[in-house]
């Protein structure tokens, strides 16, 4: 008699396909081999997995066709199996695996369309902020500014795409009729991608300013950042970038950072 | 019991958020699966709160994993006290089931063996999560394709001994109770009847398929469609039992419009009225 511990080890090797002859013996078969009770449940995490991944990336199944997407999805399980008993954490590596799947195929932007439905995903569930006023930078002395470092909303993301993935994004949605033949050639979208009290919005901004807010994002200095910006546009000028932060209420918290040495 | 003239209430499904709180359909109550409405606010949380102005609300977990022998995920496990702290809901229940091992989550409902060992350990997995929520829980009999060949006890006997020995409750899903009897070959008036009378607070109705393996027909519990009429009526053995405690309509797949999930759960609410006239 297999102690629970080995039991539970055993059964879940037999469902993720894993060779572990002893299971069917602690098995009653009744007029059922072990092996197809067994099945029973290595289908049900096949499927059960499929249609989690399809929730959370609709546009991609759209896209590939839902055949297409079960293989894929398969394939990506074997890979990336769940690791938590809550199922939104399995889309996170799935726009890498596309990328990786992908790569120099005329189905790469696929990555892109993935990373923006994730994008969308943590942006639906992220925790509530309040955003500051232009108040909150009264008090900064003309000299910090570039020693300033921001708290962006927790919902806030930003995807650097190498295709026109809003575009693909819209025509794509249940509501939408559109026969639309899209470039992939044409101008790559740079995505911010927010919630606002009512929904996830995307916004397409210049390379400037998304650089610039991308890296105020991951925790840059404003002098620091603005030199990203600058690198790809030499007079930008950061007022308009910062007073959007504030107006989409994507500005949490504000503070001087010491200077490095 | 305070629930007992609770009308029949249904899952809360995310297709369907906007539309409860626009019409506050005629049900008695919602269930939320718990881990739909994880994290610190964001939108599912906001609805959830929203119904919950409405409506009662339970908490129904599907991914703790209690009966694993992994330790217990205690942030899931916190999330869950956060949840019901906010939420104030009817009830906080799991299953009496597994779903992962050495780290890999199969996020299914696996049957354990009903050993002495698995009863220990599932009453010391109920009063750890009972210690974090502060309050009794519920826990659910899960519908099998298995029986393992060491278990020594009837899994009803299990349950009892669950809820005597760790002060939990039962919901008591009537589709499993039928779906199991029928794959297992044991009548489930005798899981009824196993089950002490004052030990169920809630009760849950579901669709299941029928499938063929071999010359066997095997039932998967689907949740895609109506109550059968065998389930109806062992539901209505169940109500002489156990009463009339709170019941849900379980339709989580191939999810049919809010006014059929209505009418459902209407169909449960008939089927306690003799109840209710009787003890008036």
């Amino acid at each position: 008699m297999p102690a629970l511990r080995e039991l539970q080890l055993e059964f879940t090797a037999a469902l993720f396909n894993e060779p572990c002859a002893s299971v069917n013996s602690w098995i009653r078969e009744d007029g059922i081999p072990a092996a197809e009770r067994v099945d029973l449940y290595r289908n049900n995490l096949r499927e059960g997995f499929i249609k989690a991944l399809a929730v959370g990336f609709p546009v991609i199944e759209r896209l590939t066709g839902t055949d297409y997407f079960r293989q894929l999805a398969r394939e990506f399980q074997q890979q990336h199996p769940s690791r938590a008993g809550n199922l939104h954490h399995i889309g996170e590596p799935f726009a890498p695996f596309l990328r990786a799947r992908f790569a120099g195929s005329q189905y790469e932007y696929f990555a892109d369309v993935a990373a923006l439905e994730w994008a969308h995903q943590c942006a639906l569930i992220a925790p509530d902020a309040q955003a500051l006023t232009a108040d909150a930078f009264s008090g900064v002395a003309a000299a910090d500014y570039e020693n300033l470092v921001f708290d962006l909303h927790p919902a806030c993301r930003f995807v650097d795409a190498s295709c026109p993935v809003v575009r693909i994004w819209r025509a794509n949605q249940p509501e939408t009729q559109s026969d639309e033949l899209i470039d992939l050639a044409a101008a790559a979208d740079k995505v911010l991608v927010l919630r606002t009290s009512e929904c996830v919005e995307f916004h397409r901004l210049p390379a400037a300013r998304f650089a610039l807010l991308s890296a105020l994002a991951s925790g840059a200095r404003l002098g620091v950042a603005l030199e990203h910006a600058q690198l790809l546009e030499g007079e930008f000028d950061p007022g308009d970038a910062l007073r959007q932060l504030l107006e989409l209420n994507l500005l949490v918290g504000l503070r001087v950072s010491a200077p490095s040495t | 019991m305070s629930g007992a003239t609770l009308r029949t209430g249904i899952g809360l499904r995310a297709i369907h958020h906007e539309e409860v709180i626009a019409r506050s359909p005629d049900v008695g109550w919602f269930e939320a699966h718990s881990e739909n409405y994880f994290g610190r606010g964001g939108m599912p949380r906001r609805y959830l709160a929203q119904v919950r102005e409405r409506y009662p609300v339970s908490l129904h977990g599907v991914g703790l994993s209690m009966g694993s022998t992994d330790p217990l995920d205690e942030i899931h496990l916190g999330e869950v006290v956060q949840l019901a702290r906010e939420i104030e809901p009817l009830f906080v229940s799991e299953h009496l089931s597994w779903g992962s091992a050495g780290g890999r989550f199969t996020n299914d409902l696996l049957p354990l063996p009903h050993t002495e060992e698995a009863l220990q350990h599932m009453v010391d997995r109920v009063s750890q999560v009972q210690d974090a929520i502060g309050r009794p829980m519920l826990i659910e009999n899960v519908s099998s394709y298995v029986q393992f060949t060491h278990s020594q006890i009837d899994e009803w006997e299990f349950l009892a001994a669950l809820a005597q020995k760790s002060g939990c409750y039962l919901l008591l899903d009537v589709n499993n109770v039928y779906v199991s009897a029928m794959n297992h070959g044991f009548d489930p008036l005798r899981f009824l009847n196993g089950i002490p009378r004052d030990s169920v607070r809630e009760m849950h109705l579901a669709g299941h398929s029928v499938h063929r393996i071999g010359e066997r027909e095997i039932r998967i519990d689907t949740h895609d469609g109506p109550v059968c009429d065998e389930v109806w009526a062992l539901y209505a053995a169940a109500l002489e039992r156990f009463g009339s405690v709170p019941t849900l309509i379980e339709w989580d797949s191939c999810i049919p419009s809010l006014d059929e999930l209505a009418a459902e759960a209407r169909k449960a609410d008939q089927r306690q009225e003799p109840l209710h006239a009787r003890a008036a």
